[in-house]
């Protein structure tokens, strides 16, 4: 849907004509997101001029729950789907701007030891799911996709492997469904293991950034727990973003010499084509940011530009999401996932709580 | 337990010669331009 709503038009006449189709869609997202923000300061203020302590639920939250109302009440009209699909537009957009909030030093700093984990997430994620798939009988393909989309970064992960391993759009579905569900469970139930736990800012984030395989789901479970974590989330997920080129590119070979369908004749540039650009414009934008380049009430700009990003993006995630189609995608592909997620997650925070003895997040 | 409609069609290549990515990136770095040379003076939220 983003593939044709975002095309190149070959006239100016199309141009109006498809940014005219995105707008209704756009103020959609705009106007749920803007009343979960309306929601979440309704409820601050009440509890201020009630003298109550209330919970602080976000309008991340907010937004993703009346997306998911609407969608799974009344439905979203065919008008509104076009702009519906730019929340992963808005969500990279956001991210880059996001990046005007970490200092090189910082990023640098959390690299070491967010490498090391990426590293050793997703060749355990890899492994394990393969031999998860296998073990329930799924095709070698549906296993593929669900394996990248939980090593590495759900649905761009899934999306990209699917182009480079030829796979069936029924298998990225399935894929997609599976890893999605886990991820909207998964952004209830870590903030409330991470405050269980008494989890650092540092070590959530990074517990959420590394478990958690959807961008949109990473950002929005880290941000529910605390500003600071949803920062160290997004940065741990960026490490794990930057790996798709590398393993989508490995698996493109393997199904080649496999099929014998296609080769890949220019490693670079199917490197280059299927790299995630986004995570390349948070680094520069981090970059300028340690220059000094910006000021400190344009840094506030930028944040709250990224924060309006964030906003699109979240509605989009609950208005995109159709809970009913879950029946028909039979139980496998979920037993796999959730099986796997749930060793993921485990595994994930055992590393985390390793890498917090060695580095002593928190302390 | 969920499932985004339509999310398979969300190809990374969003347009002949530009990616989603690419997009994206480049309206960042527009708005971050705006900012620093101070059209946008202010964001609020």
């Amino acid at each position: 849907m983003a593939t044709s709503a975002l095309a190149v038009p070959t006239s100016s006449e199309n141009v109006f004509r498809k940014f005219g189709g995105l707008l209704p869609g756009v103020a959609l997202l705009f106007a749920v997101g803007y009343g979960g923000k309306l929601i979440e300061r309704g409820i601050a203020n009440y509890g201020k001029a009630h003298h109550l302590a209330l919970p602080n639920i976000e309008y991340v939250l907010w937004a993703i729950v009346i997306g998911l109302l609407i969608a799974n009440t009344v439905g979203v009209p065919k008008i509104f789907q076009p702009g519906l699909a730019t929340y992963e537009f808005w969500l990279k957009a956001g991210i880059v701007l996001l990046g005007s909030r970490f200092l090189l030093g910082d990023v640098l700093k959390l690299g070491g030891v967010s490498l090391v984990l990426v590293a050793i997430e997703i060749v355990i994620s890899l492994l394990f799911m393969t031999a998860l798939g296998r073990a329930f009988g799924l095709s070698p393909k549906l296993t593929t996709l669900l394996a990248v989309g939980s090593s590495i970064c759900g649905v761009s992960a899934i999306i990209a492997t699917q182009g480079a391993i030829d796979a069936d759009d029924e298998d990225a579905s399935y894929a997609i469904a599976a890893i999605l569900s886990l991820g909207a469970i998964s952004l209830f139930t870590f903030p409330l293991i991470g405050h269980w736990l008494h989890l650092s800012d540092q070590s959530y984030g990074l517990w959420a950034g590394l478990g958690i395989d959807n961008t949109a789901e990473v950002t929005a479970a880290g941000n529910l727990y605390s500003d600071a974590a949803g920062k160290v989330a997004v940065l741990a997920k960026t490490a794990r973003n930057a790996m798709i080129g590398f393993v989508v590119l490995g698996y493109a070979i393997h199904w080649a010499r496999k099929t014998h369908s296609q080769e890949v004749e220019n490693k670079a540039s199917f490197l280059w084509q299927k790299f995630p650009k986004f995570v390349l414009g948070f680094l520069l934008i981090s970059a300028i940011a340690t220059a000094g380049v910006f000021g400190k009430d344009q840094l506030t700009s930028l944040a709250n530009l990224s924060r309006w990003a964030f906003l699109l993006t979240f509605a989009g995630v609950g208005l995109r999401t159709n809970i009913r189609e879950l029946g028909k995608q039979g139980w496998r592909p979920f037993a796999v996932g959730a099986v796997g997620e749930i060793v993921i997650a485990a595994l994930t925070l055992g590393l985390v709580y390793g890498a917090d003895k060695l580095v002593g997040w928190g302390h | 337990m969920s499932e985004k409609t339509d999310a398979p069609n969300l190809k990374t290549k969003a347009t002949g010669f530009l990616s989603l990515d690419t997009w994206a990136v480049l309206l960042a770095l527009g708005l971050s331009a705006l900012v620093w040379v101070g059209l946008i003076k202010k964001v609020p939220w």
